[in-house]
């Protein structure tokens, strides 16, 4: 009902934008009046009881704070005592409320259709979900109301490499709004489920494979960082192996769905140690984390999840390598053993992307150290980074794009729940104006 | 009819012995006898931050709290300054952790049973047991206790609308004779949702038509036998305790019009203690009577209300808790209908009900967990509270019970300590 009504809202937008092109009519310009904080709109000033600011380093929250914001970005944060309002800017009081950045889930499959699972071949690195994706769509809505305003769009594990993912805003209806960067990854599934590909391909045959395609792949950027350098004859064109010219060029990483003991040790060892790849432990779990301290001393990041507990199965040997003997908290493991870059994914649909801030919240249940914001830095900032997107989001600071969550208190305590979402200034959900979704 | 159920709780309890002491043989024998449990002659003293209390009257909680527990039950619970610990009485300082009393469920699936609590051979069967399938610390069991859930109401299912009778049960106890707490616990009725389907053509007026027609015979018998004008009869047992207020009528109620009937015909017309259990749906908009003829509201296992059945609304997401709270009623209760959501996640239930707009400023989660159910049940003099005088069912939680990050670290049940996530957290 939202969207189709969103739909018609656009429908009449654009027929504003056409009128306006032709007849200047007035009732178009009122139409698409930019509201404050959008681009092009009077600036907005929110003043809140706690912004959860979470930068890379140094404080991680401001009490009663004036967040400005102008043409979608944050132009200016402070203590709401000592920062003026801006002549123009529309102040909104939140009362108690508080405002954190837009959450960033490194691990989703519902940014559109669901044909992302291709498993024609085992390694597929020039497959682009991009081509699937739905903006807006009602999975992605659901998540937006539960603040999550950045997904990474990945293929399915079906295969070794099922493709390249594609970061996207929950929030926004037409792709080239939404989109944030092509591509967003190259998704690598080392293990458990492309066994099932083929009878008789075990992890050692699909080891070799992708190492091989990964040799081939990073000679081929080398050939063209070469030519590119005056050093060397042109290469030719090679569409399946072109995203490793962004990996060598570090402007993409590899997210690695890693869990079991062995295979996080190749995710460490091959790629990020062999090969030297920008990569990262995408769906975190099971016994990685006797991996975390070798992760953090490469600087491998770790997004946890689906899955946010071992649970002890008393069998001799458990497939994954790990064989707790008590419940296990996975964030709490990674983090006890020294790694701080720890940050939380759903695999959404299988959690839904709405209950994106409930897997910290569990965390927490099971013995992560929540004292300094980790949670919070864990949906946010941690995320932002590992995907190399944090210039733009994940954080409340000055010049980052304006994707502000309005909560009703601590977001990782789930009695509270997501009032407002903007996204780039746009307020793209609000309870008041919106259905609530969830 | 007497002996036979004495019979028959006598054959479960040698099995449940047996299996309960091959099960956790030196273990249980030491939470029976640790101090403070009824076997015991020592007292037990617990230092806490916080004690949740949560009875209706006064304030809800004392911080640096202690409890004094012997023989099963609480002696005296107040501020750590102020109250004297009896010599001889062991002491546990738990620190910064928090006690509140054992949660309760009204509707419970799992302590039994666990596939055959659901007969259909008959559409109302008010002489059935749920007492007849209980399998005492069973897996889900053992898990409702690391979630906190100390009391349950075990009944049949809602295959037919009338499943038979509940049974009141301590969760985390060994035997039969030990985890009971009252048979019958009550009598479950289910108006309409699932019983359609007990055979082709059966709707809700012939549902309703009958069920009238087994409540006007079982009170007409009970009546009868109240003054020896009948004789014993195994299917209207279960009036006798209606009649005198032994028991009560738990409802499967959730549409307007079927919550409607639960209030006009089993409390109205009728005149029996009635509450509304599976509480969901837009029955909420009927908490204004329900709470002006004392019908409790213990809600679940949906807590909220997506509207997809209501065609007067803009579809919006509601809080079943907040919107019975609205309109009205201030005895609100949860449940889970375990094991359609889990046993343990009871306290989540409370939880969501807040996400969605309960105003808990007076602790009415918790006390939605303990007070009201126990109230609710008739049983508020055994459990439901940390007061003197009543059973020492003590939660320990690392924190406010109702915010999913706390969680429960120990559980004492009369006194016994029957779980402790130190040794093995379940959850």
């Amino acid at each position: 009902m939202v969207s189709l009504l969103r739909r018609a809202f656009l429908l009449l937008a654009c027929c504003a934008v056409a009128a306006s092109a032709t007849a200047q009519a007035p009732v178009a310009k009122i139409v698409s009046a930019p509201a404050a904080g959008e681009k092009g709109g009077p600036g907005l000033a929110l003043r809140t009881k706690k912004a959860l600011t979470v930068p890379l380093e140094g404080r991680q929250f401001l009490d009663d704070a004036l967040i400005l914001v102008k043409d979608g970005i944050i132009v200016g944060l402070g203590p709401a005592r000592t920062t003026p309002v801006p002549a123009g800017f529309e102040v909104q009081d939140l009362g108690r409320q508080w405002v954190m950045p837009g959450m960033i889930d490194l691990h989703s499959h519902i940014g559109g259709t669901f044909d992302i699972n291709e498993m024609v071949y085992l390694v597929n690195p020039g497959l682009q979900v991009s081509t699937s994706v739905v903006p807006a769509n009602p999975a992605l809505e659901k998540a937006l109301a539960a603040g999550v305003t950045t997904v990474l769009f990945i293929p399915g594990s079906g295969v070794n490499v099922g493709g390249q993912g594609v970061l996207i805003k929950t929030g926004l209806d037409k792709y080239e709004d939404a989109l944030v960067r092509d591509p967003g990854s190259m998704k690598l599934a080392q293990a458990g489920n492309p066994e099932g590909w083929a009878i008789g391909v075990g992890r050692s045959f699909m080891n070799w494979n992708t190492r091989d395609m990964f040799e081939r792949g990073m000679l081929h950027a080398q050939q063209w960082r070469e030519f590119e350098q005056g050093r060397g004859p042109k290469p030719v064109e090679n569409f399946d192996l072109q995203i490793f010219r962004d990996l060598l060029g570090k402007k993409t990483q590899i997210s690695t769905h890693t869990q079991i003991y062995q295979v996080v040790l190749s995710t460490l060892t091959m790629v990020r140690k062999g090969f030297g790849i920008d990569v990262y432990i995408d769906h975190g779990e099971m016994a990685g984390y006797k991996l975390a301290a070798f992760a953090q001393e490469l600087g491998v990041q770790a997004i946890l999840g689906p899955r946010v507990v071992e649970v002890p199965t008393r069998q001799f040997i458990q497939w994954t390598g790990s064989n707790p003997e008590a419940l296990l908290g996975i964030a709490a493991e990674y983090q006890k053993a020294g790694h701080t870059r720890v940050g939380f994914n759903t695999d959404a649909p299988v959690i839904p992307g709405e209950e994106l801030s409930l897997q910290a919240t569990m965390g927490v249940r099971y013995g992560f150290d929540d004292s300094n914001a980790d949670s919070v830095r864990g949906l946010t900032i941690i995320p932002a980074v590992t995907a190399g997107i944090d210039k733009k989001v994940g954080s409340l600071e000055i010049g980052k794009e304006a994707d502000l969550v309005i909560v009703t208190g601590d977001p990782i305590d789930q009695r509270n729940s997501v009032e407002v979402v903007f996204i780039g200034g746009r307020r793209v959900y609000d309870t008041k104006r919106d259905i609530r979704r969830y | 009819m007497r002996l036979a159920s004495a019979a028959l709780g006598l054959s479960l309890a040698l099995l449940a012995c047996a299996e309960a002491s091959a099960r956790t043989g030196h273990e249980a024998d030491l939470w029976r006898r640790g101090p403070g449990a009824k076997l015991s002659e020592r007292g037990l003293a617990v230092k806490a931050r916080k004690v949740l209390g949560t009875s209706r009257e006064g304030r809800g909680w004392t911080d640096n709290a202690v409890v004094l527990v012997k023989g099963g039950v609480i002696e005296a619970v107040g501020p750590a300054r102020t109250t004297p610990i009896p010599e001889g009485y062991e002491v546990v300082d738990l620190g910064a952790k928090w006690i509140v009393p054992g949660l309760i469920d009204l509707h419970n699936h799992i302590a039994g049973g666990l596939g055959d609590l659901n007969d259909m051979v008959y559409l109302t069967n008010p002489e059935l047991r749920g007492s007849a399938s209980i399998t005492p610390r069973n897996p889900l069991l053992q898990r409702a206790v690391a979630g906190g859930v100390t009391s349950v109401l075990l009944i049949p299912g809602s295959g037919t609308n009338m499943g038979g009778q509940g049974i009141l049960l301590k969760t985390g106890l060994s035997t039969f004779e030990e985890m009971r707490i009252r048979d019958p616990g009550s009598l479950k009725l289910a108006q309409a949702g699932n019983p359609e389907r007990w055979a082709i053509g059966v709707g809700r007026s012939l549902m309703n038509w009958n069920t009238r027609d087994t409540f006007e015979r079982g009170l007409a018998h009970a009546a009868l036998a109240k003054s020896g004008k009948a004789p014993e009869d195994i299917q209207w047992d279960v009036f006798d305790d209606l009649l005198e207020k032994r028991t009560q009528v738990s409802t499967h109620t959730q549409r307007y019009q079927v919550v409607l009937a639960t209030l006009t015909m089993v409390r109205q017309g009728f005149g029996l203690d009635v509450y509304i259990d599976h509480g969901e749906w837009h029955g909420s908009k009927l908490a204004p009577l329900a709470e002006k003829i004392g019908v409790n509201a213990i809600l679940g296992q949906r807590v909220v209300d997506p509207q997809s059945f209501i065609l007067d609304t803009d579809g919006a997401i509601l809080g079943i808790a907040a919107e019975y709270q609205k309109n009205g009623h201030t005895k609100i209760g949860f449940n889970t209908d375990a094991p359609v959501v889990a046993q343990e996640e009871l306290s989540l239930q409370a939880a969501m009900g807040v996400k969605y707009g309960l105003d808990d400023s007076d602790a009415e989660t918790i006390r939605g967990l303990t007070w009201v159910p126990a109230l609710t049940a008739g049983i508020v003099h055994r459990v439901g509270s940390i007061e003197a005088g009543k059973d020492a069912d003590l939660v320990v939680t690392t924190g406010d019970p109702v915010d999913p990050r706390c969680s429960v670290e120990r559980v004492y049940i009369e006194g016994q300590r029957v779980y402790d996530a130190l040794e093995e957290r379940l959850w």
